[in-house]
């Protein structure tokens, strides 16, 4: 009897393994290459921040540039007129300006993906591990608070994230997804509850 | 049982507190690269001062050229009033001697840090600077993009074969504190970087500890974050601890002399707490070598020669 159960068990198993294993596979390749709705909704992020990247220059040209020597006082207050001058170009920017929501649904999914996939433990730890920030309710065009600690960005992520201007840079604050301007310090757009 | 409580007793201990044996010595070679290592400083608060004149005082004796920072350079505010209080105060000795500072950031610095002229960083996150036969690259652990990467693959490539290599940033790779532990997903992707192109030696902060850990893949990794911040008894026993010292705050003193490094820790007492030397051998890069390979490449010779007393204590503080 159970020399007959193994007999029919057999090319059943193997099946599964099968299965499972090509199942596998094509998560690791989904990872890998996003499929066309994302790759969309990437694209009209990666528009939105040239877009600001090409405002932020604009602007920064027009400001006297910064010496090698220059005192602290002199950075702060060059960085203080940039995000002054950014500000009041985007009066009235709010989230969803660079995050889209075609954009944001790209960023969800990946996300989500990362988290559930064979990295996502590592991509946790690395955030945990990185002295995450809680409680903190950053607000667009205002300026990042310069006691608030950075959350280390898992790299995973940043693999799979479009790239950004030089002028941005991705940051996690609590569950947000953020895109800082690193030369002004201000919030350029912020992405609530990206996080799982 | 009696015996395994003794041995985990004596593990502990090992753990928490300097050992004292003779003095070390560093060969103060002529032409040898020196430097101090220090990280997470930046608080403004007495025991980075101490740590800081404790620096200036080890110079007298061991006369290093440079700093190497490991991020948290600044904490709290980055005024003008933050930048003087945290940093150009405490290292106004060394700086007015003419010790230069290589910064990396960490998780508690800004941006704006990269032009402060006295961090050398020229507006960078990530640089790369060659001292004598050693070539230091100071990497952005906060934001480990895939630009990042590139950048480090090819300046590994092109680097001298005969050069130390050296890493610095914020985050350990490798970790037995308790407060954050190691910075696994950056490991995942900056491990496998290290190991190919022949990085010899990687110093890292953010746990406020001092820990050595045994090598990994052939790689010497030193965490030293607590050189203003200390988290104390924080450091849990493990088994790739090769030292650790939780104690107190600490700096590190490092002289290159070709294939020899030799490496000194003192701690805010200026007690010696772990010293030791790391023999290099040039490695020829094969990607394919297994792990074992890479570690028989490399042997470490470790002098535990702790003093009470180091031999540069100046005699008003004795």
């Amino acid at each position: 009897m159970s020399t007959l159960l193994k007999l029919r068990c057999g090319p059943l198993f193997l099946a599964l393994v099968i299965i499972a294993s090509s199942c596998g596979f094509a998560q690791e390749k989904a990872d890998s290459t996003p499929p066309g709705e994302e790759q969309a909704g990437f694209k009209e992020f990666a528009s939105l921040a040239q877009k600001y990247a090409g405002l932020h220059r604009k602007i920064e040209g027009s400001l006297p540039k910064l010496k090698t020597n220059s005192s602290p006082a002199l950075i702060d207050a060059r960085q203080q007129t940039l995000a002054e001058h950014i500000q009041q170009a985007r009066e009235n920017a709010h989230p969803g300006d660079i995050f889209s929501p075609a954009a944001s649904e790209a960023f969800h999914r990946v996300i989500a993906r990362t988290f559930r996939g064979s990295q996502g433990d590592n991509a946790r730890a690395t955030i945990r591990q990185g002295a995450p920030v809680a409680n903190a309710h950053l607000q667009v065009n205002h300026a990042y608070p310069s006691k608030l600690p950075h959350t280390t960005v898992p790299p995973t992520l940043l693999q799979k994230f479009p790239k950004l201007p030089p002028e941005l840079a991705y940051r996690i604050v609590g569950k947000d997804l953020v895109l800082l301007d690193v030369k002004a310090n201000l919030i350029a757009d912020v992405m609530r509850q990206a996080l799982p | 049982m009696t015996f395994r409580f003794a041995a985990l007793l004596l593990s502990l201990l090992s753990l928490a507190a300097p050992r004292q044996a003779e003095t070390f010595k560093f060969p103060l070679k002529s032409g040898s690269v020196r430097f101090a290592v220090i990280g997470d400083m930046g608080t403004g608060k007495a025991a980075q001062y101490e740590i800081s004149r404790r620096m200036a005082e080890a110079r007298q004796s061991f006369p290093f050229d440079f700093v190497i920072t490991l991020g948290d350079n600044i904490y709290g505010g980055h005024k003008a009033e933050d930048f003087e209080k945290k940093f150009a105060l405490p290292y106004k000795a060394l700086l007015d001697a003419g010790v230069k500072f290589h910064a990396s950031l960490g998780n508690h610095d800004v941006p704006a840090e990269r032009s402060y002229k006295p961090f050398n960083m020229n507006g960078a996150n990530y640089y790369v600077f060659v001292k004598g036969n050693a070539r230091f690259f100071a990497l952005d652990s906060n934001y480990m993009d895939p630009k990042q990467l590139d950048w480090l693959r090819s300046q590994l490539q092109t680097a001298d074969k005969s050069d130390w290599k050296i890493c610095f940033f914020h985050h350990p790779l490798y970790s037995s504190a308790r407060a954050h532990g190691p910075a696994t997903d950056l490991r995942l992707q900056l491990e496998p970087v290290l190991v190919q192109y022949g990085v010899n030696v990687v110093f890292a902060g953010h746990e406020h500890v001092y820990e050595r850990i045994k090598p990994q893949q052939g790689i010497y990794y030193f965490i030293e974050g607590a050189s203003g911040q200390l988290r104390r008894g924080n450091l849990r026993s493990s088994p790739i601890t090769a030292r650790g010292f939780d104690s107190d705050n600490s700096f590190m003193l490092v002289e290159i002399a070709g294939n020899q490094m030799y490496f000194e820790t003192v701690s805010r007492t200026g007690q010696i707490v772990d010293t030791g030397s790391i023999q290099r051998d040039v490695r020829i890069i094969n990607p394919s070598q297994s792990d074992f390979e890479r570690q028989q490449e490399h042997t470490v010779r470790y002098d535990h020669s702790l003093s009470r007393r180091p031999r540069w204590k100046s005699a008003a503080s004795r």
